[in-house]
């Protein structure tokens, strides 16, 4: 019944060429790895073609390219819509009610609509820059030497992955491309499969995704039930959510929250968080793709595509508690990996946490959106068909709600692929500058050992104690960390404080109609504060200060496929005001609605300005000075007090960092804060082992998974094969008796027949 | 007319030589009589129940049997000399390949 009334619904089609976005990867896949295990080694390949990173650079500008085309269509107005591309296959399903048997059919097709057109973008720009910087960050470093082709192959194949499931029109290839995903992250963090914490960091992150997974595809199976298929364009066709609503909407909230497991699982959520810190082994281009900025936001996507669900009239207030729960695992996670970030020393896992906390930041505002959506009428009509008076307002707040929690997974996928991108090539250079300094004079001979040579030392190039002082030598990584911080932090006009002050009002605005919001409210504000300390704690560490060792001193500049993506996201991140002003806080996620703000520009911006600084409600005007006091203020505060300090005589930054560091100096020196009494505290030291939940779940496994391993491994030595031993010695010991018959005499056997014989007749006699 | 009672016991005791013999006899060549012995106690049986009864199909297995038991005697002699030829002997005891 889907498929085939499926294609008359489509709208106005997509570009014929949209499902190259997704194909034109996949293949490039199968290229660079055939070309990989043909040429490795070959000079060309590794020099001009960059073992096949060139290849993935091309196919990922013709992905950008097709994306932008098939995002101006949609603009140019091109309604949501759907179009299948191929069928995949027809399945006979038994109908239980009727007794018959009705056929399903099983097609890909493509479906856009705002959230894919939103994300399509971010991960086809991603996907292409962070591309550029892996072949300045991988191909540079001997020890990758003839494996990038993995590497490659491996990332356009997670590329092809991301793009799918944003493009999929249904929750069941949604699913397909979901686990691709998963496979892809698997491998790129096992890249360095000889190091044992590599090969438990992939298998920690492929397992614990995985029991989100279990979740999501129970919740699929019963969605499925309830609507009799998966595509988004039968499941939200109208008055199909009305129907289900009559009689099980209770069902669909346990399905939908299942469904959000999953997403808990994939985006690193507590309680299934404890992959995402240990994914950092992979190599610093998969955490920054990957591991920041598009798979983890697979989850977010998830649960805005059920949003039509929450919106839905005819489940007025039914989801509220599910709206609940989605807040406030955002807010516990957003307070709790924030505050494991403060005492991180390694520089990727201080962005692990904070990827974490940021994420936990667009769950609240989603789940607060879904609140709005599912207790406000917010539609033009009331479901008794009276003209809703409130209608203007209503739909204003759930789209706005909506729009800052998009706004924000947009601002922080950006911002975080920057910031990863930084924070690699500070690694690549320390990396190199320890090398220059401690192996410079035997470098040459070393040949085939300098593989091994990393393992080796224990030199930890990822760790600040190694860094302090860069900003004068890495100026274009010193600004891009500057601007990606400050737009993670919601320093007022860049990046994230339009979409973060966005999600704390809308936390705030539900708190009023729902006392049990206040708790992820309390969390998102506090963690404000919070976020401000312990990014601008990682700059300083890193950028200000005086070098902390003689490596740091020897750090040089990057290169230009570094420096490169960079440059260029820093401008995205400065822009995000002319974003806000286009609207981008206002997503519309119903078809009545303009995509982009009917506004020009410059009102968009005026207003946007006036909204969030000088908005006329006092309730949110307090609220907005209250997060900018915590996040831009007090947070940062502390961190200037406590840590870099004035750079290295006679060095000097560039002259929009001088002012952060003389700032810096100054309050460091004004407030000579003594934090060890902090640093040796209970607290810290349990921030230290990550709240030892990873401990728990260690030990919950010992003695949960391997006492029940070792019952089963008993069960099966003693039952199973203890049944089959006893058959197979009692068949043995009976066959010696009956062995001892056959004598090989024809007298014995002459004998046996007439005894036989003589038996058969007595019986025939005696029953006669 | 002989009584066919008689015969029927002259029968009985023919078959249990027989038996006796083809359990006691290590002699191939005399087992195989032996069984002789037993396949004709039951063809004079037969004759003795066809008298009994007035009836000629008794007779008629009789010429079957014999026929057949000639037959088998061919064979079973055949058998014999192949033996002898693989063992050197006709003895019983002696060819328990199967068992070895």
């Amino acid at each position: 019944m889907a498929g085939s009334e499926v294609s008359d619904i489509a709208a106005p089609h997509v570009s014929e060429l949209a499902p190259l976005i997704v194909l034109l990867p996949m293949l490039a896949f199968a290229v660079i790895l055939f070309l990989g295990k043909v040429f490795n080694g070959n000079p060309m390949w590794k020099n001009s073609v960059k073992e096949g990173g060139i290849i993935a650079l091309g196919v990922m500008s013709a992905v950008l390219v097709l994306s932008i085309i098939l995002i101006m269509d949609f603009i140019g107005g091109v309604q949501a819509g759907h179009d299948s591309v191929f069928h995949w296959f027809t399945s006979g399903v038994w109908d239980g009610t009727t007794g018959g048997v009705s056929t399903d059919k099983f097609g890909f097709g493509i479906y856009v609509d705002h959230i894919t057109v939103m994300l399509l973008f971010v991960a086809a720009f991603l996907c292409l820059l962070i591309n550029t910087f892996s072949i300045g960050y991988m191909n540079t470093d001997p020890i990758n030497d003839n494996r990038n082709h993995r590497f490659y192959a491996e990332f356009t194949l997670f590329c092809s992955g991301m793009l799918g499931m944003v493009l999929a029109d249904s929750f069941l290839w949604l699913f397909i491309f979901w686990e691709i995903m998963g496979l892809c992250s698997y491998l790129l963090i096992g890249f360095y499969y000889e190091r044992p914490s590599a090969a438990y960091a992939a298998k920690k992150a492929f397992l614990t995704t995985r029991i989100g997974d279990v979740f999501l595809m129970i919740g699929l199976v019963m969605l499925w039930d309830l609507f009799g298929s998966l595509d988004y364009a039968v499941v939200f066709a109208s008055g199909e959510i009305e129907k289900v609503a009559e009689h099980s909407a209770g069902t669909l909230q346990w399905a939908l929250g299942l469904m959000f497991i999953g997403a808990v699982g994939k985006s690193a959520q507590f309680p299934l968080h404890v992959w995402l810190p240990d994914a950092m082994e992979g190599p610093t281009p998969v955490s920054a793709l990957i591991h920041a900025a598009t798979m983890v936001n697979a989850g977010l996507y998830l649960v805005a595509r059920m949003f039509p669900f929450f919106g839905a009239d005819a489940l007025h207030g039914d989801l509220a508690d599910l709206a609940f729960i989605i807040a406030l695992v955002g807010g516990i996670t957003a307070v709790m990996a924030a505050a494991i970030a403060f005492v991180q020393m390694d520089l990727k896992k201080v962005l692990a946490y904070s990827t974490m906390s940021q994420l936990a930041y667009i769950f609240t505002g989603l789940g607060c959106a879904m609140y709005l959506a599912n207790t406000l009428y917010w539609h033009e009509y009331l479901p008794d068909g009276v003209k809703n008076p409130d209608y203007y307002d209503n739909h204003y707040i759930v789209i706005v709600a909506f729009g800052a929690a998009l706004f924000h997974l947009f601002n922080h996928a950006m911002a975080k692929g920057m910031l990863f991108m930084a924070s690699g090539s500070v690694i690549h250079e320390v990396h190199h500058a320890h090398h220059h300094l401690h192996h410079h004079d035997d470098h040459d001979d070393h040949g085939e050992d300098h593989h091994d040579d990393h393992h080796d030392d224990h030199f930890d190039a990822q760790s600040m104690e190694n860094m302090g002082g860069l900003a004068s030598k890495m100026p274009i990584t010193a600004t891009a960390m500057l601007v990606g911080s400050a737009s993670i932090m919601g320093l007022p006009l860049i990046g994230g404080f339009w979409s973060k002050e966005g999600i704390i009002a809308n936390a705030w605005r539900v708190a009023q109609d729902d006392p049990r919001f206040l708790l992820p409210a309390m969390c998102v504000l506090i963690g404000a504060g919070m976020t401000g300390f312990y990014m601008s704690r990682m700059w300083l560490k890193t950028f200000a200060g005086k070098p902390n060792n003689e490596v740091a001193a020897h750090v040089g500049p990057t290169n230009t496929w570094i420096k490169t993506p960079l440059f260029i996201l820093t401008f995205v991140s400065l822009s995000s005001i002319l974003f806000a002003g286009m609207g981008f806080t206002h997503w519309a996620p119903d078809e009545g609605y303009a995509f982009m703000s009917e506004k020009s520009l410059v009102d968009g911006i005026i207003y946007e300005l006036g909204h969030a600084f000088a908005n006329e409600v006092p309730y949110f005007f307090i609220i907005t000075y209250i997060a900018i006091a915590l996040g831009a203020v007090a947070g940062p505060g502390l961190a200037l007090a406590l840590y870099g300090g004035q750079l290295e005589e006679g060095e000097s930054a560039k002259p929009w960092m001088m002012p952060v560091i003389r700032l810096n100096a100054w309050v460091k020196a004004r407030f000579n804060f003594d934090n060890s009494a902090f640093a040796n505290s209970t607290l810290a030291v349990a921030l230290q082992n990550r709240l030892y939940i990873d401990h728990y779940y260690d030990m919950a496994m010992l003695k949960i998974v391997a006492g029940f391993s070792t019952k089963a491994a008993e069960t099966d030595a003693d039952v199973i094969d203890g049944t089959i031993k006893t058959i197979e010695s009692g068949s043995q010991s009976l066959s010696t008796v009956v062995r001892s018959l056959t004598t090989g005499s024809a007298r014995d056997y002459i004998l046996m027949v007439s005894v036989g014989m003589l038996a058969i007749f007595m019986l025939v006699w005696g029953v006669a | 007319m002989i009584d066919p009672a008689l015969v029927s016991g002259l029968s009985a005791l023919m078959f249990v030589i027989g038996l006796g013999g083809a359990f006691t006899r290590k002699n191939a060549i005399i087992v195989l009589m032996c069984i002789e012995l037993m396949l004709n106690a039951a063809n004079m049986q037969f004759a003795a129940a066809a008298v009994h009864h007035g009836d000629t199909t008794g007779w008629v297995y009789t010429i079957f049997a014999i026929a057949i038991a000639a037959s088998e005697v061919a064979i079973g002699l055949a058998i014999f000399l192949a033996m002898y030829g693989q063992h050197d002997t006709i003895s019983l005891d002696d060819v328990d390949v199967l068992r070895n």
